[in-house]
């Protein structure tokens, strides 16, 4: 049994044309997935669909064993927290600790226990000094944290990160996509994340590919991108590293590594050699 | 957004900062009842002297809490004109051809004058010193009894604080869509009656639009965290009601009792 587990679910927003069209697999525990798709590809719906904010219109989805529906949802929310896209529209309290302790209110904790859950939380998002703090005085990539600090105050097995670095700066949401990286490295948790950044895609050990609603492709990031042209036929990016052996095999010069060093290391090997 | 006085929180740490929420809502209360009762210019004096004492307790600065009267003094002027010339009872005190000045007519202005600006600035001292939030709460726990009647109080207070919450965010909203239509060539200052209403429109309609799409994301996003509305929730803060709680509600049931009574004795 898979730890998340999409049986040929469809769903629509409107009786015309389905967002998500018979699409099934298997999500393994402990694991960093990323899903990506082109925009209206159905990654977002995807996702509402395993957190259950939506209800697929045919087919299933389990979540260790647990089917999502209206009644197991108390199971559900246990198991699994979102950080969605906008930092502004998840920022629920007045301040950081009142955001943070917003969870822990509906899992009715002990209101005495909260500050020494907020305080352990907090610093492991680097907040430890801005918990007094009010939204409008903060960052987005400050806000983004303390949303990610939210989601980990409720103890989850998986965590679906919706597009959470695509309104932040560079500089937050190369902190962000870190962080991602480093919990990953935790088994305990499985992390899903919608993403259109291709970097991000190279950091995560596996990849769903949507197209229209529809499975495309899913396989390690890696013998994703081995198909460029079929890639670009769905409107997806290519990472620079792949362009670059791209290039070159154009000019019938193989270049197969799969890090920068790699590929520069062959290159210079390349050269001495002619 | 500077100048709007009435309602915002300074904070200082106060003993007046510290009382509970709900001791100061119910001592608001009782204090506008003092207010209104009287009809003595002795009482009101009295009252005023409270009024500074609480505002030096609460370290505040008096020209803020005499600002908040402001957008009050255009409406209290014109009270007083037209009061002072249609009521025509009691001793006839200046008579200027056609403008005569009765001694009721002014005093009962006056009262009524005074009894607004007490008001607002009891009420300016009070917001100013408790959170908005902290005043939420302490409108939840008053309004509990009426949960008997299924009134749904912790939603209310909810969507009050998530009210709150999002003002700033919203006046950065409208700034943000006033500056994109500005640069489209939409002028809000100038131009016919007309010409203003279809530059409103081209604000609202945009802000409408974004605050519906906030509201669905921080739905799903209550949602996504375990909010089921109606079902039993722990509270973070706690309110607790301590010595000096009590000694201040004593204190406002005191002037009040005493306020009530001058209206029999003075």
């Amino acid at each position: 049994m898979s730890f998340i587990e999409v049986k040929n679910v469809s769903f629509s927003y409107s009786e015309t044309n389905n967002a998500i069209d018979d699409v099934s697999f298997n999500i393994e525990k402990g694991t960093y997935t990323t899903i990506i798709g082109h925009n209206g590809s159905g990654k977002s719906t995807i996702a509402k669909l395993i957190a259950g904010l939506l209800t697929p219109k045919a087919g299933e989805i389990f979540i260790e064993g647990v089917k999502v529906c209206e009644e197991n949802m108390p199971t559900i929310r246990k198991k699994l927290g979102i950080v969605f896209q906008n930092p502004d529209n998840q920022f629920i309290g007045s301040t950081v600790k009142d955001d943070i302790a917003f969870g822990l209110e509906n899992r009715r904790v002990e209101p005495s226990k909260m500050d020494d859950i907020i305080l352990e939380y907090a610093s492991k998002v680097g907040l430890t000094g801005l918990l007094d703090k009010e939204p409008q005085n903060m960052s987005g990539g400050q806000k983004q944290r303390v949303a990610i600090a939210g989601v980990l105050a409720m103890q989850p097995n998986v965590i679906i990160f919706d597009e959470a670095t695509s309104m932040l700066d560079p500089k937050a949401r190369k902190e962000i996509k870190t962080f991602m990286y480093d919990l990953s490295k935790n088994p305990d948790f499985t992390i899903v994340s919608i993403t259109h950044d291709i970097e991000e895609v190279l950091q995560s050990e596996e990849c769903i590919v949507l197209n229209n609603g529809k499975l495309f492709m899913q396989d390690k990031p890696e013998n994703v991108f081995k198909h460029p042209e079929e890639l670009r036929k769905i409107n997806l990016d290519i990472p620079f590293i792949e362009l670059v052996k791209e290039a070159f095999a154009k000019k019938k010069i193989k270049v197969n590594a799969d890090n920068i060093e790699g590929v520069v290391k062959q290159l210079c090997q390349y050269r001495s050699k002619n | 957004m500077n100048n709007l006085v009435l309602g915002k929180y300074i904070p200082l740490d106060s003993i007046m900062h510290r009382l509970d929420p709900r001791a100061k809502l119910v001592a608001l209360i009782l204090m506008i009842v003092a207010i209104f009762v009287p009809k003595s210019w002795y009482v009101f004096l009295v009252i005023g002297i409270i009024l500074v004492v609480e505002i030096l307790l609460a370290k505040l600065n008096f020209k803020y809490v005499l600002s908040s009267v402001k957008p009050m003094m255009f409406m209290m002027v014109f009270l007083l004109i037209i009061n002072v010339l249609t009521l025509k009872t009691g001793d006839l005190l200046v008579k200027l051809g056609p403008v005569e000045i009765y001694a009721d007519a002014l005093f009962n202005t006056l009262f009524v004058v005074t009894r607004l600006l007490l008001m607002i600035m009891v009420t300016t001292t009070l917001t100013a010193t408790t959170k908005p939030l902290d005043l939420t709460l302490g409108i939840e726990h008053l309004l509990k009894p009426l949960q008997v009647i299924k009134f749904p109080t912790h939603e209310i207070a909810m969507m009050i604080s998530i009210a709150l919450r999002f003002i700033p965010t919203i006046i950065e909203e409208t700034m943000r869509i006033m500056d994109a239509q500005k640069s489209r060539g939409v002028d809000f200052e100038n131009g016919k009656l007309s010409e203003k209403i279809g530059a409103i429109l081209s604000l609202i309609i945009p802000l409408f639009s974004v605050a519906f799409e906030r509201a669905y994301e921080l739905a799903d996003a209550m949602e996504a965290r375990g909010y089921v509305p109606g079902a039993e929730r722990t509270r973070y803060h706690v309110l607790k009601f301590e010595v000096r709680d009590y000694i201040y509600l004593f204190l406002n049931i005191v002037v009040m009792g005493l306020s009530i009574a001058s209206r029999f004795v003075l």
